[in-house]
């Protein structure tokens, strides 16, 4: 077995919102992950340490949290990409109300996914031909380019509009529903451009990109906030949509 | 202790494939009724459905059929499936994929003509499997859970872990006692009907691919209420799952089949390519017999610095590799691992547990009032499950269950029982166990258990392991229940948490050990090196595990061959297809 060459040290965030950071000593592995920092810290340290995983391969969109000032998913983090001078600092996503430490609640992530009309709306049942789709078709392709979010919040943690400005809806679920307007199956579109052009809609977005520079998927939800911009502008002009 | 109750008409436990499938169907068949799913981390975001890499099998070509997805199913399972449930989860994966296209939103991926695309995945004889790229469980459980979100009167449960369930006097169920994880406050949920789905996910193995969350409670918590266990003998090991050494979470998680498809190699410490020696399909061999070539590798000591084998890609072009598998590069990538062009160490890894709660057709259970579906159900699959059948056992079957529960209610009327107040006392105190003992080394405890499974009722089994296994299992469940948990803040108590996951893996392996113990030949997943031979197919037989006042009894039951016997196939132009 590879032994710890050195020891990191780590300042975890302890508490809810008024909580602070607590500094620990972890052994430094060769392939360690900073999940597995703050496991470590759970299982050998501090039993009380209260932090969120699941698949621990970057599926489930459980563990991100700010590492260093930057939110990431920690399962899929190596140490040796963010630790500077062997000093981690962990604590929860921002722009989220914190549960306990690490743990945030993502429940009023969910519901803006939910107010973006982030969810399909069918056009057929089951009894019905699946659809015929050309995997080469521009719409199936703008569909493909963000469907593999897996909802984590990193780009919600990330956006400065979000800190701003309660109300908006945020790149994930702008991306989402981006993605439904190019699903040929969909027929929810009428209500859904109302929702994502209404205030703390689309047009609250100011580009500034950091959704996409952090996505750890590098899907590009501006550019699906972009192509809602110009749909429902569109839309205005054609008077389909009221102001 | 006074704990707060709640009333729901259907309690679901679980939110993978099978537990969101079930709220949606329960809630479409009665939208009147009172429906609570509960999860143990956040909705659609823990459990195994989401971690589906491959895909969805389903004879929708019409150069498939139902009876040749069937004929696959029944001699993958080595003629030890339930075959009417091999038939319902063939024949009904055709109306959920459908259901899944058309209603829930899952946007698959098409052939150039626009038709779905099915992909061939190993041991079937037809390419049905329906996929989004490699990631099709994300995409499934994604727009399954907005589907749950967008229907606000499905209460959501979150960071629930359920402990128990509760009979009431009469012996039929009350209910199930629950933990706020996030409180740390007990919670009863009285109900009419319950679905138990809260997965399997063989995680008593040192390597092993389900997510953190999974734990066995399902099946430890069936198996205290008494219900028959089928299969538990039958755990499915992957041959390549990742090994990064000592306290690292990703270890044992699935690099993928196709790699070793796509002509990947195998190498032992000494980068001698082993698998000439074991068979001449080399790495392409299927499953079971790569793992069991891994293991005997392992066990002579011709390892890798941390114990496994290496894979290797990069003959085949780095460049190439890096395109094709794009997933698992990057995966080990952000590991510290180069996949395209260097050796990355695997392991064989403990991924998918065959064994589980009996149930008929309608997933109906032994116990009036409960239901079971998913990887919590037995049967489907026999001794070896196909890549592919997973997420349509649970997605099938979730749904089934949905359909079910609200004719049940309605036909039976049961209303809300009364929770036996010493059961659920009882239960109660199970949990706080740990509180009033001192504070252990309960991770030691936990890797103790994983070498036991590992070493002694692993990949390849023999009477004197399992004897060794099971005693050291003794001894590690006296260990558990001597080590506490300090008892200084309950809410978000992930240690508390570890330890009952500890107390249900200690449980559940107890029973695969002697249920392998029973089964004196070898078939699919369970390899016995003292019984070798599989055995007459005719008479086959399945084992089944029950507990009655506190002994566990392993007994053994002729698999009913309703639908075709060994030998025959329902497949008319079989030769055709080969």
């Amino acid at each position: 077995m590879p032994e710890a060459s050195s020891q990191l040290a780590v300042s975890l965030w302890r508490g809810g919102e008024d909580g602070r950071y607590q500094t620990y000593g972890v052994p430094r592995r060769d392939n360690q992950t900073v999940l597995d920092v703050v496991t470590y810290v759970q299982r050998h340290i501090d039993p009380t340490l209260s932090y969120r995983f699941a698949c621990r391969v970057g599926m489930c969109g459980s563990c991100a949290m700010t590492v260093n000032g930057r939110p990431r998913w920690t399962c899929r983090t190596h140490v040796a990409k963010v630790a500077r001078s062997d000093r981690l600092e962990i604590g929860p996503l921002e722009n989220l109300p914190v549960i306990k430490d690490l743990a945030t609640d993502m429940q009023p992530f969910f519901e803006k996914w939910q107010q973006a009309k982030g969810v399909f709306a069918p056009s057929a049942t089951r009894r019905d031909a699946i659809a015929q789709i050309q995997p080469d078709s521009p719409a199936r392709i703008a569909a493909d380019a963000g469907i593999e979010c897996i909802n984590c919040g990193v780009c919600y943690a990330a956006c400065d509009t979000v800190r701003w400005n309660a109300d908006y809806l945020g790149p994930a679920a702008l991306n989402r529903a981006w993605t439904l307007f190019n699903d040929a199956r969909d027929a929810g579109n009428s209500a859904r451009m109302a929702a994502v052009a209404a205030s703390g809609g689309c047009h609250s977005c100011h580009s500034h990109q950091s959704c996409q520079e952090h996505c750890p998927l590098s899907l590009n939800p501006t550019a699906s906030i972009a192509g809602l911009k110009r749909r429902t502008a569109l839309a205005y002009l054609k008077g389909e949509l009221k102001a | 202790m006074n704990i707060e109750q709640l009333k729901t008409d259907v309690l679901i436990l679980g939110t993978g494939g099978a537990g969101l499938f079930a709220a949606l169907h329960a809630h479409k068949a009665n939208p009147d009724l009172d429906i609570s799913i509960v999860s143990k981390g956040l909705l659609g975001k823990c459990g195994c459905t989401r971690m589906v890499q491959g895909g969805y099998n389903v004879a929708l070509n019409p150069g498939d059929s139902v009876e040749r997805h069937f004929m696959d199913t029944i001699e993958g399972g080595k003629w030890l499936p339930h075959q009417a449930l091999a038939w319902t989860l063939v024949t009904t994966a055709i109306e959920r994929v459908h259901e899944l296209e058309n209603e829930i939103g899952c946007f698959f991926d098409r052939n150039p003509d626009g038709t779905l695309h099915g992909k061939a995945f190993a041991g079937q004889t037809f390419d049905r499997t329906v996929h989004k790229g490699d990631l099709t469980g994300i995409e499934i459980v994604n727009r399954l859970m907005e589907q749950v979100w967008a229907r606000p009167s499905i209460r959501r449960l979150e960071e629930h872990r359920a402990v128990a369930l509760v009979p009431a006097k009469d012996g039929t169920l009350a209910g199930a006692l629950l933990i706020d994880v996030r409180s740390g406050a007990f919670r009863f949920v009285a109900a009419q009907a319950v679905l138990l789905a809260t997965g399997g996910g063989p995680t008593m193995y040192r390597y092993h691919t389900p997510s953190g969350d999974k734990s066995m409670d399902g099946l430890a918590m069936a198996l205290r209420l008494g219900l028959p266990l089928r299969d538990m003998e039958m755990v499915q090991f992957h041959p390549t799952g990742l090994l990064a050494g000592t306290d690292t979470r990703m270890t044992g998680t699935v690099l993928e089949e196709g790699l070793r498809g796509a002509g990947g190699h195998l190498l032992n410490g000494a980068l001698h390519r082993f698998m000439a020696d074991y068979d001449e399909r080399l790495e392409r061999a299927t499953r079971d017999v790569v793992s069991r070539a891994l293991d005997a590798e392992m066990r002579a000591g011709r390892t890798t610095p941390n114990g496994g084998v290496y894979i290797k890609m990069s003959h085949l072009g780095p460049a190439k590799v890096a395109k094709e598998f794009k997933g698992m590069v990057e995966r080990c990538r952000d590991c510290g691992f180069d996949l395209a062009g260097g050796l990355v160490e695997v392991v064989p890894t403990a991924h998918y547990f065959m064994g589980g709660v009996m149930c008929g057709v309608d997933t109906a259970t032994d116990c009036s009032g409960l239901f079971v579906a998913g990887e919590d159900a037995s049967g489907m699959h026999g001794a070896n499950r196909l890549g592919g059948n997973g997420v349509a056992n649970s997605t099938v079957f979730g749904g089934i269950a949905g359909d079910v529960m609200p004719r049940w209610i309605a036909d039976n009327r049961p209303g809300h029982r009364a929770p036996d107040a010493e059961a659920l006392d009882a239960e109660v105190q199970r949990a706080l166990h740990p509180f009033a003992r001192k504070p252990g080394d309960l991770n030691a405890l936990r890797e103790k258990l994983l070498d036991t499974m590992w070493d002694d009722v692993g990949v390849v089994r023999d009477r004197a392991g399992l004897e060794r296994g099971a005693a050291a299992l003794d001894q590690i469940e006296a260990e558990l229940l001597s080590m506490g948990v300090a008892d200084t803040d309950r809410r978000f108590n992930l240690t508390w948490n570890d330890w009952l996951n500890l107390r249900s893996l200690v449980d559940i392996s107890r029973v695969i050990a002697l249920a392998a113990g029973k089964r004196e030949n070898s078939r699919g997943a369970h390899f016995r090196t003292d019984f070798p031979e599989p055995g007459d197919f005719a008479t086959s037989t399945f084992t089944v595990a029950r507990q009655r006042e506190g002994r566990l009894e392993i007994g053994e039951q002729p698999v009913a061959f309703t639908h075709v016997r060994p030998g025959e196939s329902l497949v008319r132009d079989r030769a055709a297809a080969e």
